[in-house]
């Protein structure tokens, strides 16, 4: 990895694991429909409205900074989403899963309910529902999501999976139900397997990482 | 919302045409030719020889070998069955793949004949072809010499064999041709040869080499290993000293117009962004003009699955003020 010449705009683009994947099925789910952008990287607090030159110096600190090239790694990029809200916003969207990080027993089951705090006026569960990404399916017997049935969530959530290999998995729902697996081969001589979980509201753009650990039960 | 969904002329499909030298390292030049005595005296060394760029016998550059429509040039398979050998079976192969029909002859510039060499490039030297134009080879023997190129530059309507384009090879330098004879051809025998760019390959007429730089094939079926007719080429080229041509690619890019307007991405879920655990922004200043910093492009399907992404070689700063139009390539 390497920084990007930042004297000149350049934006090739790499596919992502998850992209490579989906063009190695061939059955038509590569297919580029929208866009998002993402301010990965930048710290807010470099920004300084108190810059003792003006206001054209606020920025100084970010806006010519050297960028890291891309990640082909779908969990690891894209993480903080730029949205559009009402001009007068004053706090974010926010996620609330109930938890901060997550420790399942082996073939445990556990749903999770998210809810947007701050969004459109109150807390909620969004109306598109949520996306919800595992980093590695092979810790998950049952990773699915429920609550939505448009035709493209229907399509996801009953994805074929590539199944012992280590590849992420997204589902979308208003509710996220997990079960662990219960292979005990996946474990080696370790006691525990970690994943991690990230929900990103789908109206909202707001988003959580949630670390996994799935136990060994025997 | 953090998804914008494309419109149709956001999309437009280009192909672009690629270029290198041919050789390893994408060196236009090569100047240095090694065989391997393994390789030239196995069996299959009675077919063709292998030229390397060092003595290290790493990269495979080209192979050389000799084709005869009767065989001649190399000893039969079996004594009692004449005319079947390594160079009937050469002929055989380069006929097929570049004529298609049994029948066909090579003809070059209206002379044909028996017999030919052929120089392939190995596959992993070249992209997707060879770049017509682009060839200089020099054969040397003894006192004489010749730059061989191709008449790509020079022809108005481009011919077409099974194996695709063909072009003569003439005398000249980099697709310029040396008119001392009509066309570049030699003095009665025809053109030096063809050019076959789509399978990167040059198939030498040996009776054009032969009335200009005497370079000749043994043509008897009792030849001795000394005779080799592919060590009668290699040693001309090796003489020469240089062989020069590019590779040519053409790579499909999608290119994806990303367009946020004035009053779209204006607000980040960036942890820096939000002051607290309760989502206020940072700044009181950003609530009503945020300043955001575009470092990622994200390209989605339907199912919001990130399917490829883009980063931005520096941040570009949005605002309510300001909408921003980024261009994305993607290659195939």
């Amino acid at each position: 990895m390497g920084y990007l010449n930042n004297s000149v705009v350049t934006v090739d683009a790499i596919l992502t694991t998850r992209g490579r994947q989906l063009l190695a099925q061939n059955d038509g789910s590569f297919r580029i429909t929208q866009f998002a952008l993402a301010d990965d990287e930048i710290d807010y607090t470099l920004y300084n409205p108190t810059h003792p030159s003006g206001s054209a110096y606020y920025g100084q600190a970010l806006q010519n900074m050297p960028l890291l090239e891309a990640f082909p790694d779908e969990t690891q990029i894209m993480k903080y989403k730029l949205t559009t809200l009402p001009r007068g916003t004053a706090k974010m969207p926010i996620l609330d899963v109930g938890y901060t990080n997550i420790v399942i027993k082996q073939g445990a089951s556990l749903a999770i309910t998210p809810q947007t705090l701050n969004y459109l006026g109150g807390n909620q569960s969004e109306t598109s529902g949520y996306t919800a990404t595992i980093s590695d399916i092979r810790t998950m017997s049952t990773f699915e999501g429920v609550g939505i049935n448009t035709a493209d969530a229907t399509a996801l959530n009953s994805a074929t999976t590539t199944l012992g290999t280590n590849v992420s998995a997204t589902v979308v729902g208003t509710t996220i139900n997990l079960r662990a697996t219960t292979v005990n081969t996946l474990f080696g001589s370790n006691t525990s397997l970690n994943a991690t979980l990230v929900i990103t509201g789908r109206d909202s753009g707001a988003r959580i990482q949630v670390p996994i650990t799935v136990t060994k039960v025997s | 919302m953090s998804f914008k969904a494309f419109e149709t002329d956001d999309f437009v499909v280009s192909a672009d045409s690629v270029t290198a030298g041919l050789w390893t390292g994408n060196q236009p030049i090569l100047t240095t030719f090694i065989t391997s005595s393994t390789q030239v005296a196995s069996s299959n060394g009675n077919y063709y020889y292998n030229v390397y760029n060092s003595s290290s016998l790493t990269d495979i550059q080209f192979a050389i070998t000799y084709g005869n429509i009767n065989g001649s040039g190399s000893q039969n398979y079996d004594d009692a069955v004449n005319g079947k050998s390594p160079s009937s079976t050469i002929w055989g192969q380069y006929r097929t793949l570049v004529l298609g029909d049994e029948n066909s002859n090579f003809s070059f510039g209206g002379t044909t004949g028996s017999d030919i060499w052929a120089i392939s490039i190995d596959r992993n030297r070249y992209k997707e072809s060879l770049l017509p134009g682009s060839t200089t080879l020099v054969l040397e023997n003894g006192a004489n010499y010749l730059y061989l190129t191709d008449n790509s530059l020079a022809v108005t309507t481009v011919e077409f064999t099974d194996a695709g384009r063909v072009f003569q090879l003439v005398s000249g330098s980099a697709g310029v041709i040396d008119t001392t004879n009509a066309n570049g051809y030699s003095a009665t025998k025809g053109s030096y040869g063809w050019f076959l760019p789509d399978i990167s390959t040059y198939i030498l007429n040996p009776q054009a080499l032969n009335e200009t730089i005497s370079l000749n094939p043994a043509r008897n079926s009792a030849i001795s290993n000394t005779d080799d007719n592919n060590a009668t080429l290699y040693d001309a080229i090796v003489d020469g000293g240089s062989f020069t041509a590019n590779s040519q690619e053409t790579i499909t890019s999608d290119f994806i117009f990303v367009r946020p307007r004035s009053s779209e991405f204006n607000y980040s879920e960036n942890p820096s962004f939000i002051s607290g655990s309760t989502g206020e922004v940072i700044y009181s200043d950003f609530i009503n003009n945020p300043q955001v910093y575009i470092t990622t492009v994200g390209l989605y399907n339907d199912n919001s699955e990130l399917l490829a992404v883009a980063k931005l070689s520096k941040p570009l700063l949005k605002d309510f003020t300001k909408e921003a139009l980024v261009r994305v390539k993607l290659d195939f």
